[in-house]
């Protein structure tokens, strides 16, 4: 379970997030909202790249907001960016060793998740390749792998669709799916393609303009007006309804 | 073919350190021993640059300190000259973290000048202060005084030092490269790429950005203590504020990726002053030199002269221009 509570952040006058709660029960849920709702601000403030003015973030049973970030990843939490960030003059290999330096375990039990994790994204062939020799998917896969590596409690995953073709999605969709399988790990997932959203997420929070529109299984979210009004730019006629 | 390359270094560096200080004479072998302990001040500058994107325009003050230090305790103690080298190395690299602060905060031209500032008020206080030289007190220094400068046992004359100041240089190389391999450099790589990447992967940015001022201090301070015993006394006007400006902008032209960037940047901030001097040329004119070197580095060489010699040792080794080749091109831009 991952329990949001009154989360609230300001920049100066501007109120970015807005009391915001939700409790998110499924394996994969989603974070959805038309661009400035407040969706990438949520996921830095459960990072702790930006300190929040109010509210908690528990999930089992650890309050996240009052951890250092490094602690937060020791913790088990893992997080994708939109522009993903492989560090190019390391190899694939050492961009996940660069997370398990940090984790407690022995250098066997590291290598052994490293190779599992490497496996699950399909990395395992480009582990000695160069960063900065990698394509936009495999970038994308390898940041997958750098997710479910280290016994991961929770992971976000900021557009990972970002950019990849159709079919690239729809794997990359099926690697989310499968995560929850392989780790235990809940995922929260921020996106603009509501296709994406609407295949793996179960359940989905709306935002707008840093304010709660909707929240619950996104087959219903998608469908209430309020959220097809925000989120689609679709005006909803009172008259006419 | 990265390890042919480096074998073929590390076979080039040994024959240097066997060859060189039997055939230098005179003058030249204690410009070849500054120029060694200025290379290892600049490998820790090129380090910092290459591997953080950080810019430290305090590694001669730092040297300055590392030469006190060393200085000081040769002549208040009877330790062996590697405890007073040791000892200036944890005061240099202490210091390196004290710099680290805010480098926390800092970044790009801010950090620069922030260390800039570093390094002018160290110049003040060499300049004030001077170095000891065997009086009496703590500042130790006197006009009449110039007390022995204990040396290594096994370096006693200027060749065999020249030696012992080179086998350090290779120590401080190595030290850097075991940091690339391992935890350290992974995280230094991510704090590069972005601080949110770093801090994404459970690294601790201030940790590992004081470490990093830490190492690169401790390299500047071994070198300052290794020049002070080379000459035995030291001169405030050689750890000016603009000293250090010129060595990191050598360290640029040297090229900052490659480990003997450093060698050549040393080369050139030590031996070309000393070649015009010895055909009768304002050793001025070296500054016109620098100048012209660093735009030419910055507009055509981004890994400076050391990258076009990498280039050309690819290109003759057969096979040499490899997938390889192409990729660190790339990397370099980006």
């Amino acid at each position: 379970m991952i329990s949001i509570e009154n989360l609230t952040v300001r920049f100066g006058g501007v109120v970015a997030l807005d009391h915001i709660g939700a409790e998110f029960s499924a394996n994969v849920s989603g974070l959805i909202g038309p661009n400035g709702a407040g969706k990438t601000t949520t996921m830095n403030v459960i990072s702790g790249f930006l300190d929040a003015h109010n509210g908690h973030v528990i999930v089992e049973g650890t309050d996240l907001v009052k951890l250092a970030p490094h602690k937060r990843v020791q913790w088990g939490l893992r997080r994708s960016f939109q522009k993903e960030q492989i560090a190019n003059d390391l190899t694939v290999r050492e961009n996940l060793m660069a997370i398990t330096d940090h984790l407690r375990g022995s250098r066997g039990d590291k290598r052994a998740d490293l190779e599992r994790a490497a496996e699950f994204a399909g990395v395992t062939g480009i582990l000695d390749k160069m960063g900065r020799d990698l394509n936009t998917f495999e970038r994308r896969l390898t940041d997958v792998a750098r997710c479910v590596i280290g016994h991961p409690k929770m992971i976000m995953f900021d557009e990972p669709a970002g950019g990849l073709t159709p079919e690239e999605t729809e794997r990359l969709g099926d690697l989310i799916l499968g995560i929850h399988d392989l780790t235990g790990a809940k995922v929260l997932v921020i996106d603009h393609d509501v296709e994406l959203i609407e295949r793996i997420c179960a359940e989905t929070l709306v935002l707008d303009f840093g304010k709660r529109v909707a929240f619950g299984p996104t087959s219903e979210v998608l469908r209430d007006p309020a959220v097809q009004a925000a989120y689609l730019g679709i005006e909803v006629e009172e008259e006419h309804a | 073919m990265r390890s042919t390359t480096n074998t073929i270094w590390a076979v080039f560096g040994l024959a240097l350190i066997l060859v060189l200080p039997a055939f230098a004479g005179g003058q030249w072998i204690k410009i070849f021993t500054s120029t060694t302990t200025f290379a290892m001040a600049a490998a820790g500058a090129g380090f910092l640059y290459t591997r953080l994107g950080m810019v430290s325009l305090v590694q001669v003050g730092l040297m300055g300190v590392g030469g006190w230090v060393t200085l000081r305790l040769n002549h208040a103690f009877n330790f062996p000259f590697e405890i007073n080298l040791m000892v200036a190395g944890a005061v240099t690299m202490f210091l390196g973290n004290l710099i680290a602060l805010p480098a926390l905060r800092m970044r790009g031209l801010y950090l620069a000048l922030i260390t800039l500032m570093f390094a002018a008020g160290l110049d003040i206080v060499f300049t004030a202060k001077q170095f000891p030289n065997g009086a009496a007190g703590f500042w130790g220094v006197g006009t009449t005084f110039a007390a022995d400068m204990r040396r290594p046992l096994l370096a006693q004359s200027d060749a065999a030092y020249l030696r012992y100041t080179m086998v350090w240089l290779v120590i401080g190389f190595v030290l850097i490269e075991l940091h690339r391999r391992m935890a350290p450099g992974r995280a230094w790589a991510l704090i590069r790429k972005s601080e949110a990447a770093a801090l994404a992967s459970g690294v601790n940015v201030t940790l590992y950005k004081t470490w990093a001022f830490g190492l690169s201090g401790l390299l500047a301070g071994l070198g300052g203590g290794l020049l002070a015993g080379s000459l035995g006394l030291l001169d405030s006007a050689t750890f000016r504020a603009s000293e250090s400006v010129m060595l990191f902008a050598l360290v640029i032209v040297g090229g900052a990726r490659f480990w003997y960037g450093a060698v050549i940047a040393a080369v050139l901030f030590r031996v070309v002053p000393g070649l015009l001097n010895n055909w009768g040329v304002d050793a001025d004119l070296s500054l016109v030199i620098f100048g012209a070197a660093l735009l030419h580095a910055v507009m055509t060489a981004p890994d400076g002269l050391a990258g076009q010699i990498n280039g050309a040792v690819r290109a003759l080794i057969p096979g040499g221009k490899t997938a390889e080749t192409k990729s660190d091109k790339k990397g370099a831009k980006a």
